[in-house]
């Protein structure tokens, strides 16, 4: 699998940047947090956990690079530090408990939105200027302007508060033990409706609008036309011959998107009570768990990173352009 | 200017998101006169319906939602525009001078830009928010500028790159004009479009940012705004008890504003690129063409 060393450079880049930030931005800021950790903690705290606090916030008597040095040598150990507001635990122990359940959000999510967003746009493409086109796409430009606070509050309102279809907290049922079960699937299930329609509008509209804007550009193109002339179904060249081709800028896109589609789920975890990474990190913030705010951050920008190279990658696989040169 | 005015009347959705965005910027400058009490006032009793006298309803606290509303709007436009306009100026600027000199400063930008792109913004805003503890809204502006400039200079620097070498610019550096001068007076005019979608967008990002910003609780809350508005609702569990109009209230004014700027949006997408038009002009032109397939069938 060949990938451009500079996309590698970018990201390496990238992630040098989280980095900095999470240790210069303590060190940086006015009144030092050290103190206020120190004092939550209380008297559960051992002497070596203090210190570790002091050594990671830059509380000690040493040179700023070898803070630096030993901040980065501590990451490369997968040591994040520890938790101040669930204390003997880890940060580690604590984002490995959510983790899982943000990734079952977001991938559901982006896949839902890619198959309704992708097939809006190439319909709303080849009938360019009908009734269906001209609601489709400006809907879809409007979906992308609300916040998904918003989205997460109605749905909250209508969906869970008022008709009371759908459970409102919660991954899955608290009176249901965990396990391979169809009871439990369908918990897990009725659980993430919410979540993930919250989520979706976004995604539905930015994949809409990229694929349509595309797919317009890719119908004027000779094969198009080929594919018209051999006779073929309408159905087989908008899908087959039109719609494989205008995919590609829509996996760029996505995973630029990623960053916000955290955000976003970072927002609706907290209003659906969801036990992901999002609510971690807002009762992190609320408790000024600073180890753990910074945790998330790393955790956070490596999936996007993982994400793009994992598209660097497939991008290779689908354009058969860029296979054939390879091969 | 008389021509591109009736050019502009002629889009329907530009002249909808241009009246929305007015009235809403009429009413938060108007506030004074539309809401004369105080938004901090208790003026009734806990959660009471919208009523003749409270037209919105009031608050937990007892404070009127409408004048919350309409006080509100003050601050969360103001951020809102004055941040996006932030957010264009820096990606403006740094996507020209990464397009115009190129080489090591180019990729040094870009190289920035591209990092900076994909880093997930909302966790790192978080996390300098709060390390920042309660922050005002000139903090906000600042921690969202400076971790969203990046998409505005990338669509910068490549319409830049594609300008670099025109005639008119080649002209200009042969005459001798200072760099500063042909970025700024020769090359920027032509990116005017360009610009239009990135100050729109980079608002509308802006304003969600600061509403989830405020509604996580970094916001001061002392500062009626509609993101702070959600925050109180919120942890008053208005949804929970059934007041509806408390989270009602500043969650239509956002997505009200949002709804304005996508109309807009997504006319300027369409004057600069006629490719994606899908307007009454469009639909005219589809239908003589089709009509005219018809013919042609029929002769044959």
């Amino acid at each position: 699998m060949h990938i451009p060393l500079r996309r590698i450079g970018i990201y390496c880049v990238a992630f040098l940047f989280a980095i900095v930030m999470n240790f210069a931005v303590p060190r940086l800021m006015p009144g030092s947090p050290v103190d206020g950790m120190i004092a939550q903690l209380g008297p559960r705290a051992t002497p070596a956990a203090i210190e570790a606090i002091k050594a990671r916030f830059g509380a000690v008597e040493q040179p700023i690079w070898q803070q630096f040095i030993d901040y980065v040598w501590g990451l490369a150990r997968f040591d994040l530090g520890q938790s101040v507001k669930y204390y003997p635990q880890t940060v580690t122990e604590v984002l490995a408990r959510s983790t899982g359940w943000t990734a079952f959000l977001v991938v559901t999510a982006i896949i839902f939105s890619l198959c309704v967003g992708v097939s809006l746009g190439a319909v709303a493409a080849w009938r360019r200027g009908g009734r269906f086109d001209a609601f489709v796409s400006p809907f879809s430009v409007v979906l992308i302007a609300v916040p998904p606070v918003i989205v997460a509050l109605a749905t909250l309102f209508t969906f869970g508060v008022s008709l009371r279809w759908f459970p409102v907290g919660y991954a899955y049922d608290p009176n249901l033990d965990p396990g391979l079960n169809f009871t439990f699937f369908g918990s897990v299930f009725a659980h993430a409706i919410m979540p993930v329609l919250t989520l979706s509008p976004y995604l539905i509209g930015e994949f809409q609008t990229t694929m349509r804007s595309s797919m317009i550009s890719v119908l004027g193109e000779d094969y198009v036309t080929m594919g018209r002339a051999k006779g073929l179904g309408e159905t087989a060249v908008m899908f087959s011959y039109a719609a494989r081709n205008a995919m590609l800028p829509v996996l760029t896109n996505l995973a630029l998107m990623l960053g916000a589609v955290f955000g976003g789920s970072i927002v609706t975890e907290i209003v659906f009570n969801y036990p992901g990474l999002g609510l971690t990190l807002f009762t992190a913030s609320v408790a000024r768990d600073y180890p753990v705010i910074q945790g998330q951050l790393l955790l956070m920008t490596l999936a996007t990173l993982g994400a793009n190279l994992l598209v660097d990658m497939i991008y290779g696989l689908v354009d058969p352009r860029i296979r054939e040169a390879r091969a | 200017m008389n021509s591109s005015l009736k050019l502009f009347l002629r889009q329907k959705k530009a002249v909808a998101g241009f009246i929305i965005i007015v009235a809403l910027w009429l009413m938060a400058v108007m506030a004074p006169v539309i809401a004369p009490n105080d938004p901090a006032e208790r003026v009734g009793r806990s959660h009471q319906p919208p009523t003749v006298e409270h037209y919105f309803g009031t608050t937990k606290m007892g404070r009127d939602v409408y004048s919350q509303f309409v006080w509100g709007a003050r601050s969360s436009l103001a951020v809102g525009f004055a941040t996006g306009l932030f957010i264009t100026a820096l990606g403006t600027v740094i996507g020209l001078v990464s397009g115009y000199f190129g080489g090591r400063i180019d990729a040094t930008l870009d190289l920035l830009t591209n990092a900076v792109l994909v880093i997930p913004n909302i966790p790192l805003l978080i996390l300098l928010a709060s390390f920042a503890g309660t922050v005002g809204p000139l903090a906000i502006m600042a921690i969202i500028a400076l971790t969203s400039w990046p998409w505005g200079a990338r669509m910068t620097r490549a319409q830049t790159m594609a300008l670099r070498n025109r005639e008119f610019i080649v002209a200009a550096r042969m005459v001798g004009e200072p760099s500063w001068r042909i970025i700024f007076v020769e090359i920027l005019p032509n990116l005017v479009p360009l610009i239009g979608i990135n100050i729109v967008g980079s608002i509308i990002y802006a304003i969600v940012a600061q509403t989830t910003l405020e509604y996580l609780g970094f916001g001061d809350p002392l500062n009626v705004t509609w993101g702070t508005m959600l925050y109180n609702a919120q942890n008053s569990s208005a949804i929970i008890v059934g007041a509806w109009w408390d989270i009602c209230a500043p969650a239509a004014g956002i997505a009200i504003v949002g709804l304005g700027l996508a109309l807009l949006n997504f006319t300027f997408d369409e004057v600069a690129n006629p490719q994606l038009r899908s307007g009454p002009a469009l639909s005219r032109w589809l239908r003589l063409n089709r009509r005219r397939m018809r013919e042609l069938e029929a002769a044959r």
